[in-house]
């Protein structure tokens, strides 16, 4: 589903992704981690190309990114993202922020759409909020309707990106919850986040990635319990200290 | 100046009251047409202005920098004397058998106040946060369809104050359209003027009609920041 052949990406000097090579097969959800600015966000926004790959290959869904002649808008509706700060659209209510890619770009009747929104809105229980505006949301509340506003593309893969590090504890639950339930309905996905919790009972892959280098990929209960590198262990001894 | 009599009823009622009115009538006809046409126009030259294509871009500059940079009065000239060079002629016939001058005034300062429309426009855009267009385009939404449903909606309900802004100074403007003969407030206070020789009276009943313009749209804004923007803006 997802192919990255020597993938390198550079910020003008910096070499944010070095020679990366990973595969995640249909259906399956693969966590990253690693310290803050070792390019995790830059590796999963290349998936859907808010960030070009300078050098290598990468295959999504059967399209090559590395080709210009592959289009990327059409891709990108294919492809659902979960942003760290929601970036719903605040001038639209909750209803109209899910409906308005799958009436605009899908072509849906509205009448469709919005029975489709109510259906995610349900799932991710929120249902009563569908004429409320994003700032009349808690954070938690947001990053689920940012989940509804994904999957009303009905998306073949799903993006991830630290999506419950700006909430407050107490909201974490519920969207982890959401995202469990995701997949466990077959969903691939692509999860940035430091929930080891998540990581070991949901995932399929850890993949740990620092100075834009993987380290290490592994199955949870062996990244967890035999961590092969140096700076794995000291990662996971800072994520895992209850005083994170 | 002391011996002056003062005659408000003259101004107040009957014929000249009626020309007064109809000078309030084309003033407010002008402005509101040229702003409806400005606002579009503004808006497209916005987009152009941030295209990724250049010589798009480079066009919306040369427009905004030479439009902002030439005097209005020269411009209404332009367009009244100059229309018959630069326009095709099936236009200018038609817009003979129209109203001429009221057309040429309504183009030069559609023309004129877009490049500040558009100026605000842009700066409301360059508000809105980049992850909007962000979260659009890994909808699959193009560059275009993004700027349509997503960054410009926000973009205007942020630029609605300088845009009613620009709106008044194009209803004080509109008094230049007098030189071109049209019909608006200012020409007709001249003609009451010329006739009656009451000068101060019409002059004062104009400028009381500009200011109360200017302080009902003054209000609006207020209630438009207080209600709306404050509902929309917390992000
Ligand atoms: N647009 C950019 N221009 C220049 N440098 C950038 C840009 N985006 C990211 N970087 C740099 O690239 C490196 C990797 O950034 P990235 O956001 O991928 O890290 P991250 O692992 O997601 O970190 P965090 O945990 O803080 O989110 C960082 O050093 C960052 O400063
Ligand atoms: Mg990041």
């Amino acid at each position: 589903m997802i192919r990255f052949e020597g993938v390198h990406k550079w910020f003008h000097n910096l070499h944010v992704l070095n020679d990366i090579n990973l595969h995640v097969r249909q259906g399956e959800v693969v966590v990253v981690c690693g310290p803050s600015g070792s390019g995790k966000s830059t590796l999963i926004r290349t998936i859907n190309q808010l960030e070009p790959i300078d050098k290598g290959k990468l295959i999504v869904d059967g399209m090559d990114l590395s080709d210009r002649r592959t289009d990327i808008t059409k891709l990108r509706a294919e492809i659902g993202f979960v942003f760290q700060q929601f970036n719903l659209y605040p001038h639209l209510r909750v209803l109209n922020n899910i409906t308005l890619a799958p009436i605009k770009i899908r072509k849906l009747a509205r009448k469709e759409a919005e029975e489709q929104a109510m259906a995610l809105l349900e799932r991710v229980g929120l249902a009563e909020k569908r004429d409320a505006y994003p700032a009349q949301l808690s954070g938690g509340q947001q990053q689920r309707v940012a989940i509804a506003r994904a999957l009303a593309m009905k998306p073949k893969i799903m993006l991830f990106d630290e999506p419950t590090s700006a909430l407050d504890p107490e909201m974490i639950g519920e969207v982890l919850a959401v995202m469990q339930d995701l997949a466990q309905s077959g969903m691939t996905m692509v999860v940035v986040t430091h929930e080891m919790g998540f990581a070991s009972e949901v995932s399929d892959r850890i993949v740990f990635i620092d100075e834009g280098i993987i380290l290490e990929e592994a199955e949870p209960s062996e990244f967890f319990k035999a961590p092969k590198h140096e700076r794995a262990k000291q990662f996971l001894k800072q994520v895992l200290s209850p005083m994170h | 100046m002391l011996n002056y009599d003062f005659d408000w009823a003259i101004i107040t009622s009957g014929r000249y009251f009626e020309w007064l009115m109809a000078g309030v009538y084309t003033t407010v006809q002008l402005s509101v047409v040229s702003i409806v046409l400005a606002f579009l126009l503004g808006l497209i030259i916005a987009v152009m202005r941030m295209s990724h294509v250049s010589p798009i871009r480079w066009f919306a500059y040369a427009y905004l920098e030479f439009t902002r940079n030439t005097p209005l009065l020269v411009q209404i000239f332009f367009w009244y004397f100059g229309s018959y060079q630069v326009l095709p002629r099936f236009i200018n016939e038609w817009l003979v058998t129209w109203n001429f001058e009221f057309a040429a005034a309504v183009i030069a300062l559609t023309i004129y106040t877009s490049a500040f429309i558009a100026e605000d426009i842009r700066s409301g855009v360059r508000s809105i946060p980049r992850e909007q267009m962000e979260a659009a385009r890994s909808s699959g939404f193009t560059f275009l369809r993004a700027m349509q449903y997503i960054i410009l909606p926000q973009a205007v309900r942020i630029t609605i104050p300088p845009l009613i802004n620009q709106f008044l100074n194009l209803t004080k403007n509109s008094s230049l359209a007098m030189t071109i003969g049209v019909a608006e407030l200012t020409y007709q206070a001249r003609q009451v003027e010329s006739y009656t020789f009451k000068g101060y009276e019409a002059f004062t009943a104009a400028t009381i009609v500009y200011l109360g313009m200017s302080l009902v749209i003054a209000a609006l804004v207020n209630i438009y920041n207080r209600k709306v923007l404050a509902t929309v803006k917390g992000r």
